[in-house]
This record gives structure tokens, sequence and C-alpha cells, in this order.
């Protein structure tokens, strides 16, 4: 294959991932798929400063990262579609524990700021270190800690859950964290 | 704005730490990974395939191998 199939068959790859950060980010998936294909012809052009063996997705989600506040500084922050369109086209899992309801949780995240936000979805879901999600975010590692644990508090407090583990360990979690 | 100190301090550990601050068995660990897992999983539009698809194409003709 030449390079640039081999370059295009990891875009495709990463695109699921980066659909997710981008909803995370906009709460609108139409907003986000705009950023997607942005983020995908940027990377394209770019792809002769990303050096193979690297991490591509974080390099990716660095990228759209930009393009997301970059965006958002040329509209002003305007108002955000918080639950509106989303709503109704995700596909919502029932809750395995009968406990929080999904969609409270999505409630409660879209409420929290920005870049705390950002911070809890890289290192809680998107599957990146501290270090790595440190730099996609270019900022310190200790900022990034900080604003995990503001984002898990406020979390707990707004949807009334402890901090205490209450279940043992979950071997759907454990796949779920393997696999992204 | 005073959670820092408790926050951070309890918490702080490795770069290792998310497995115990956001893991498995925390309320708030499963709900994010299974919200973002929601979004991972749905269907992802042609465009993208598209897109890519004219990106190569356009290189290919700029720079013949």
């Amino acid at each position: 294959m030449a390079a640039s199939a081999v370059f295009k068959a990891d875009l495709l790859g990463a695109i699921p991932n980066l659909r997710a950060f981008a909803v995370s980010l906009t709460h609108n998936t139409d907003r986000a798929d705009d950023l997607v294909q942005e983020t995908l012809v940027k990377a394209w052009d770019k792809h002769a400063s990303f050096q193979p063996g690297t991490n591509l997705k974080a390099w990716l989600f660095t990228i759209l990262r930009n393009e997301f506040y970059s965006q958002m500084r040329k509209r002003g922050r305007e108002v955000q579609d918080s639950d509106g369109a989303m709503t109704a086209r995700l596909a919502v899992h029932p809750s395995q524990h009968g406990s929080v309801d999904l969609e409270d949780f999505r409630t409660a995240l879209n409420t929290l700021p920005e870049d705390q936000r950002e911070a809890i979805i890289l290192i809680g879901a998107s599957g990146f270190s501290y270090e790595e999600a440190a730099e996609i975010c270019g900022c310190a590692v200790g900022t990034i800690k900080s604003r995990v644990s503001r984002a898990r508090t406020r979390l707990q407090e707004v949807l009334g859950v402890s901090g205490e583990a209450d279940y043992g360990p979950d071997a759907i979690a454990v796949q779920v964290l393997s696999s992204v | 704005m005073t959670d820092d100190k408790n926050a951070t301090n309890k918490r702080g550990g490795t770069g290792a730490a998310s497995a115990d601050v956001l893991g498995a068995n925390t309320e708030i660990g499963r709900k994010l990974r299974q919200y973002y897992e929601g979004l991972v999983s749905e269907e992802v539009p042609d465009r993208f395939a598209l897109l890519l698809q004219q990106l190569e194409e356009v290189e290919s003709t700029r720079k013949p191998e």
C-alpha cells in the first residue's frame, strides 16, 4: 500500500473516536461532524508533519480540539444546543445497575465547564494517560489532574452519588477500557 | 473554589491514577464510559469515507508515483 493509503485507513479507523470526542465537546451531532470533517482535512494536509510510530489518535485529538476552540473564538461562544438534537439521536443503553440514568448523566456532563469536561472525557473515556491529555490540551499534567478531579466531584454532587467504589471489578468495563 | 486541596491531593497519584479516580467500580467512571461507548458505536456517516477518498484522489493526481 502507498503511504497515503495506509494513512487513509488509519484516519478512517480513528473516526468513531473523533466523533465521540467531538460530540462531547459540542453536544451537537451536526457540529461534531463538521468538526471531524475539518479535522480530517487538516490532518491530511499536515500528514508530512506526523511521525509514524507516534500516537496518531492523540495527534488527531489535538487537531480536533484546536479546531473546536478556534471555531468557538470565531463564533464568539454562541449558545450551545445542549440536549435537543443529541438526545433524539443517541442510542440510550439501559442502565445495568438501575443506578444513575444515562440521560441524567449526559445532562450533568454538559453542565461542566469545557476544560473540565474535555479533561474527564480524555482520561475517563478516551483512554489517554494524564501525560497525553496534557499534551492534547497544551497544559501541565497537574492541571489535567485538577480538572478531572473537579469534574468528578461536580458530577458526584449533581448526580448525588458517592465517590466510593460501590461495585466489585467489572468485567464489562474492563473490556470496554481495553478496546478503546 | 476551595475544592482543590482535598480533591487533588487525595487522588493525585501517578499517571495511572485514572484507574482509581474513574475506575470500573465507580459510578461516575462507569457512566462516563457508557456515555462515550454509546457515541463511539454510532454509525459513521458515509461522508467521511468519501471525503478521504477525494483527498487521496487529489493527492495522486498532484503527485503521480
